[in-house]
């Protein structure tokens, strides 16, 4: 008598990304001390973020969430490239599911990065203040996380052409990828509900 | 694998009434004048850590429908022995990314050049080591 054993992939990076919360709750920690022992600071120095502009950066993450998972059921149905046009998105594969979630991901962080060029202007610096420093580590932590993404999506979308039988493994690769740039996106709402709405 | 998901869980549950202790003495202890971050962000999301890891180990329990052998106080050993997975016998790709991440580390504590020699090599690895089963005579 045998039993399929667990996917020793999808364990392994669920239990990294549990490790993964525990390093973003180290940052929540630093954040929140901070604003407590500094609240007029804070007070100040919030009121220079552009909350509508984060807003639509946020929305842009979020979305690359849907067609990433759109992306993981092409893959989950073996589907590694498009059968279809290329303006028929339903019968697009993972590689363009992918495609368009890199794209989106790629303007979350280059806007990310435009915020930071007029936050420096406006006198929000890494070594100025504490608030600075708390909001560039946060904020910063994740945008490397979503650049690391990036290239993992590069990578899996490699495999895929290079692949001559897309079996269960390439998919795993697709869904753990998966895995971790949900778990990111989740992470970004939590640090926009704090940095941006809370404040 | 029942044992963890039931782990996970107790732990959840531990960790979710130590955090609303912990804001609630804290906070008393204080005079009613702050509430200590440190520990209840860090006491609240030990419990999601837990509830995340007990929701996907119970969602994987279910896929692989039955008990595993390690449930079973009836099982032989050779009732595990079905594939555990992929593991490449000889792989030298994780101890060049092994070196090139040391460098890196290396460069931050003692000068960024190092650092600098260390990120192309990181790059060759991960690259390596990812489609080492895509080419040449073990590509699938």
């Amino acid at each position: 008598m045998t039993v399929n054993r667990p996917n020793t992939v999808s364990v392994g990076v669920i239990v990294w990304l549990g490790s993964e919360v525990m390093f973003f709750a180290g940052l929540f920690a630093i954040y929140f001390t901070l604003r407590s022992t500094s609240p007029e600071l804070w007070a100040e120095q919030s009121a220079k973020l552009n909350v509508p502009y984060a807003a639509v950066i946020t929305v842009i993450l979020v979305l690359s969430s849907f067609s990433c998972q759109a992306g993981v059921f092409a893959a989950e149905k073996f589907r590694p490239v498009r059968t279809g046009r290329l303006w028929e998105f339903w019968k697009w594969g993972a590689v363009e599911w992918f495609y368009w979630t890199f794209a989106m991901g790629a303007t979350f962080v280059i806007g990310q990065i435009y915020e930071y060029a007029n936050l420096v202007s406006d006198g929000v610096g890494l070594s100025i203040d504490s608030y600075g420093s708390a909001f560039y580590l946060t904020t910063g932590f994740h945008g490397l996380h979503v650049t690391g993404g990036l290239i993992a999506f590069l990578l899996v979308i490699g495999r895929m052409y290079s692949v001559k039988n897309f079996t269960h493994r390439e998919a795993t690769t697709s869904i753990v990828v998966s895995y971790y740039w949900h778990f990111v996106d989740v992470v970004w709402l939590g640090l926009f509900a704090a940095i941006y709405l809370v404040r | 694998m029942r044992v963890n998901v039931n782990l996970f869980t107790v732990l959840f549950v531990f960790f979710l009434v130590a955090d609303f202790a912990y804001i609630l003495w804290a906070y008393i202890d204080s005079g009613g004048q702050r509430i200590e971050w440190v520990g209840a962000i860090g006491i609240g999301l030990s419990a999601i850590l837990a509830f995340f890891l007990q929701f996907y180990l119970r969602l994987t329990q279910r896929s692989i429908g039955g008990p595993l052998p390690e449930d079973r106080v009836d099982a032989d050993i050779d009732d595990g022995d079905a594939e555990q997975g992929h593991f490449s016998p000889w792989s030298w790709w994780p101890f060049l990314l092994g070196i090139s991440l040391a460098l890196i580390f290396l460069g931050v504590a003692v000068g960024i050049w190092i650092a600098l020699i260390g990120a192309p090599l990181v790059l060759i690895a991960v690259i390596g080591w990812n489609y080492e089963y895509y080419r040449g005579n073990f590509a699938r």
